[in-house]
């Protein structure tokens, strides 16, 4: 998505303040703010707000192996590719990205799922890219890493939360299921779910376009950034 | 009582789309104004809003504003629906319309179902600075000729006491008012004189792909087809035409040129599209009105003059109930009174006040306040179009454009007429509720489900039906269909039923400040169930001429029932278009009619009421338009006679 960075670009790695701390103190603005003026930067700001104040406590440090092994986990489940999931991540050292939704998805998913989620990654780490088929067959090997799985795709593509145990209820129901819901991860989150760009479309109330694109095709007329397998 | 309360030129009571013009015409030429309005007041920039909106798990119509739709305000599930008891300022929601919810005093605020054979009022408001259009689409049609003259052209329900050429003026000045895009020849041969030279505001919003694969349709329509449909002259062709919207089509009024978020309902981003919060910052740079938020007016005192004297409000301060929450009451007085509340809350109003200790009896010398309550019954049908002829919804303003042609015909004299409305947001509200899709579908095939219907082999290709897919497998399969998705609304004609109406709540039953909630009678009429199964006739069509498969359901629920098509039985059902109208009707004269043309009850004269429920009938065009011409109007009458 056309983002641009006010703050300098440095990788978190040569930041001590973000790599220490893990808050963010940088607002990002989007293309759209930029072009479009007063208006627009209140609803932008909605979502920089949330940028700045998610992550906005001491948490743990994510190693640069976890959180790669994230990313290409997330890439093989998603079908979306790791350099669009993770922009500057293919590179080495990694750069970082102005939005950076998957330090907060890693950490969420730590919190939800510590063990379950050490599991997947130790599959990531062992099948190193691009093995994206050996990864989705091996996560469906048992109940508690192919829900967990599932969240997480679920989690890239809509920016919520869906626990793999309500996905168990809904996938296999019991004789008189629960009410399940889910849970909006956050407004960055949100208008980061990756489903509106798979259907070659922008989240609804957050749109980086113009005046009448909507009478033309999408560009390019299909997507560029699906993954392997 | 009334040396203590203080004093204006004017009281409003509500800060909608006809509260807040009427404030605007007046306080621009120097009138004292009060406005009471039941919820929070404009919010100092819209961030609060989105941020609720994009974090809401149900997004629903009333997702960004305020009360909080759950308790506790964080829940995502509907067990949790806020108890309307608890309320202080309650409303209407999407979500309370559900199974065994819509009946339910614990879950809906409106308390409906008390009779056997009643079925849901299914439109919803909002109670918050700019009242419902906070929500609203955008629409900005106007009415036909004809619309105003049922009784005397077709032999259906009454006329209205006004026609098109009293409106015509106003029209214009509102669509300046609200900033209108539109092409006055798009309107061309749709019984909509407008005066020679009349140009809108702002060039008209362009066409979406989705319009512009169901004019393909409509194209090949045959002449016989065109008949069926009932076009009275069946060799002219059925268009779709750009919809007249408050929707800025290039920088207006302070405002941005729409971006196509998507997001009409339940919140513009970015206010490319008019809210009445716009026309209240107008309001009160004029210096001259007070806003008085969270007042809700629970009395309308009447003089022994026959005059109104005041207003009574009571004041609270959070959105829910506390233990032993303390309000305070407050009253004001003023030359004119203007009653703006919707036409649920304003007979609620009404027949919550007393003349001496007699309930009922404000502005109800005919008994009609309440009754004939009307909404556009909205029939939805949707489809997958063919595997290579994606259409990209979920892209550009919610609605681009309308079929409008079927407005009107001689078929009048027996069902409904009705407009279509082309939705650019695919599946989006048909499937799951509000905010359905694209999260149904692709928790479909993420985990092995099928809510969407989407999950079989012979729509996907796959080997097999609830696939659960993971890698670029899930990503192609939701790109080849999400972009396929095609969905079309039907706004259905409803003749005003007397029986149809607003009243109050048994007494035990009662809002957090202790009032009385809407209590509500609802059926829809042959004609009405007519209009819709005509509806269904022109969707099943037109799909047809798409290639397009429909998914459409009619589930078993209150909204269901039997219609007849072609003499066979067929289910059908209906839910709200949000047009909440005709409970306080305007008329020729005080014997069968709440108000006269300005909206100036007939039993008080310095008491106004406003808005929809003044339409006599509902027309075939969204209300909010002339719901602001007639404001229009009636604040030019107010300075003309009453504060000249």
């Amino acid at each position: 998505m056309e983002e641009a960075s006010m703050s300098d670009r440095l990788p978190e790695e040569q930041n001590p303040i973000v790599q220490n701390a893990n808050i963010h103190v940088t607002i990002t603005y989007t293309r759209r703010t930029l072009l479009a003026g007063a208006a627009a930067a209140t609803a932008a700001a909605t979502v920089g707000t949330v940028i700045t104040t998610m992550p906005a406590r001491a948490a743990d440090p994510i190693s640069t192996e976890d959180l790669s092994a994230f990313v290409t986990l997330s890439a093989a489940l998603t079908g979306i590719q790791d350099k669009q999931l993770a922009p500057g991540f293919d590179r080495a050292p990694p750069g970082s990205d102005s939005i950076d939704i998957k330090r907060d998805y890693f950490r969420w998913v730590k919190e939800k799922r510590s063990v379950a989620f050490e599991k997947l990654l130790g599959i990531a780490k062992g099948n190193p890219k691009p093995a994206a088929q050996a990864i989705i067959e091996q996560v469906q090997a048992d109940p508690e890493s192919k829900y967990l799985a599932r969240s997480i795709v679920l989690m890239w593509y809509l920016g919520a939360w869906y626990d793999p145990d309500d996905l168990k209820i809904l996938a296999e129901p019991p004789a008189s299921p629960p009410e399940v819901s889910h849970k909006v991860i956050s407004a960055k989150a949100y208008t980061q779910g990756w489903v509106w760009r798979v259907a070659q479309a922008h989240p609804m109330g957050s749109s980086d376009m113009q005046f009448g694109y909507w009478q033309r095709k999408p560009n390019p007329e299909r997507p560029d950034f699906f993954g392997g397998a | 009582m009334a040396d203590e309360c203080k004093r204006y030129d004017v009281a409003i009571v509500g800060s909608g789309v006809a509260g807040a013009l009427i404030a605007k015409r007046l306080a621009t030429r120097g009138k004292k104004v009060v406005i009471l309005e039941a919820g929070a007041k404009i919010p100092p920039n819209i961030n609060d809003y989105m941020e609720r909106f994009y974090t809401a798990t149900f997004k629903v119509p009333e997702s960004p504003y305020t009360p909080a739709l759950f308790s506790p305000a964080d829940s995502t599930l509907l067990r949790d629906l806020a108890d309307p008891s608890t309320v202080n300022a309650g409303r209407p929601t999407v979500l309370s319309l559900g199974k065994g919810k819509w009946n339910d005093p614990k879950k809906s605020y409106l308390i409906q179902g008390r009779k056997d054979g009643d079925q849901p009022f299914a439109s919803t408001y909002e109670r918050v600075a700019g009242g419902t259009c906070t929500h609203w689409l955008g629409t900005c049609l106007r009415f036909s000729v004809k619309d105003f003259k049922m009784k005397s052209v077709y032999g259906q329900f009454v006329d209205w006491p006004i026609g098109y050429k009293d409106l015509d003026v106003w029209y214009g000045q509102a669509e300046r008012e609200l900033g209108v895009a539109a092409d006055v020849r798009d309107q061309a041969g749709l019984g909509i004189p407008y005066a020679s030279g009349y140009a809108y505001p702002m060039p008209k919003i362009p066409e979406s792909l989705v319009d512009q694969a169901v004019a393909d349709a409509l194209a090949k329509l045959t002449e016989a087809e065109r008949a069926m449909l009932g076009m009275d002259d069946p060799k002219k062709p059925i268009r779709v035409i750009s919809t007249p919207a408050a929707r800025n089509s290039q920088p207006y009024g302070n405002r941005r040129a729409c971006a196509g978020n998507t997001n009409c309902i339940p919140i513009c981003p970015i206010q490319a599209k008019y809210d009445p919060t716009i026309t209240l910052y107008d309001v009160l740079d004029t210096g001259n009105v007070e806003f008085i938020d969270r007042a809700v007016a629970n009395e309308v005192v009447v003089g022994p003059n026959g005059r109104v004297s005041q207003i009574n409000y009571i004041r609270y301060e959070k959105d829910f109930k506390e233990p032993g929450q303390t309000t305070r009451t407050g009253c004001v007085t003023a030359t004119v009174y203007v009653i703006a509340a919707n036409s649920i809350e304003t007979p609620r109003l009404l027949l919550m006040s007393k003349i001496g200790d007699r309930e009922g009896v404000v502005a109800n010398s005919t008994g009609l306040v309440g009754k004939n309550l009307m909404d556009h019954p909205y029939y939805v049908a949707w489809a997958l179009m063919p595997k290579d002829r994606p259409v990209y919804p979920y892209r550009g303003p919610l609605s681009t454009s309308g079929i409008e042609d079927l407005r009107d015909g001689k078929f009048r004299r027996e069902r409904g007429a009705f407009r279509v409305d082309i939705g650019n947001e695919g599946w989006n509200f048909v499937v799951g509720g509000f905010g359905g899709d694209p999260n149904i579908t692709t928790r479909d095939f993420v985990n092995g489900m099928n809510l969407s219907e989407l999950n079989s082999k012979d729509i996907t290709g796959l080997d097999r039906d609830n696939a659960a897919l993971f890698g670029a497998e899930l990503a192609k399969t939701l790109n080849d269909l999400i972009p396929r998705q095609i969905r079309l609304g039907f706004l259905v004609e409803q003749s005003p039923v007397s029986s149809n109406a607003v009243t109050l709540s048994d007494r035990s039953i009662t809002d957090g400040l202790g009032l009385r909630r809407p209590q509500i009678s609802y059926r829809l009429s042959e004609y009405t169930r007519n209009g819709i199964a005509h509806a269904k006739r022109m969707a099943d069509l037109i799909f047809d001429k798409m290639g397009a498969r429909q998914f459409t359901k009619i589930p078993d629920d209150a909204f269901r029932f039997d219609g007849e098509i072609d003499g066979k039985k067929v289910p059908l059902n209906y839910t709200g278009a949000g047009h909440v109208m005709g409970t306080y009707r305007m008329g020729s004269n005080a014997k069968d009619s709440v108000v006269d043309s300005f909206q100036r009850s007939w039993d008080h004269r310095n008491l106004f009421l406003v808005g929809s429920g003044t339409f006599p009938t509902t027309g075939t065009a969204n209300p909010t338009l002339t719901i602001a011409a007639l404001s229009l109007r009636t604040a030019d009458k107010i300075l003309r006679e009453d504060l000249r």
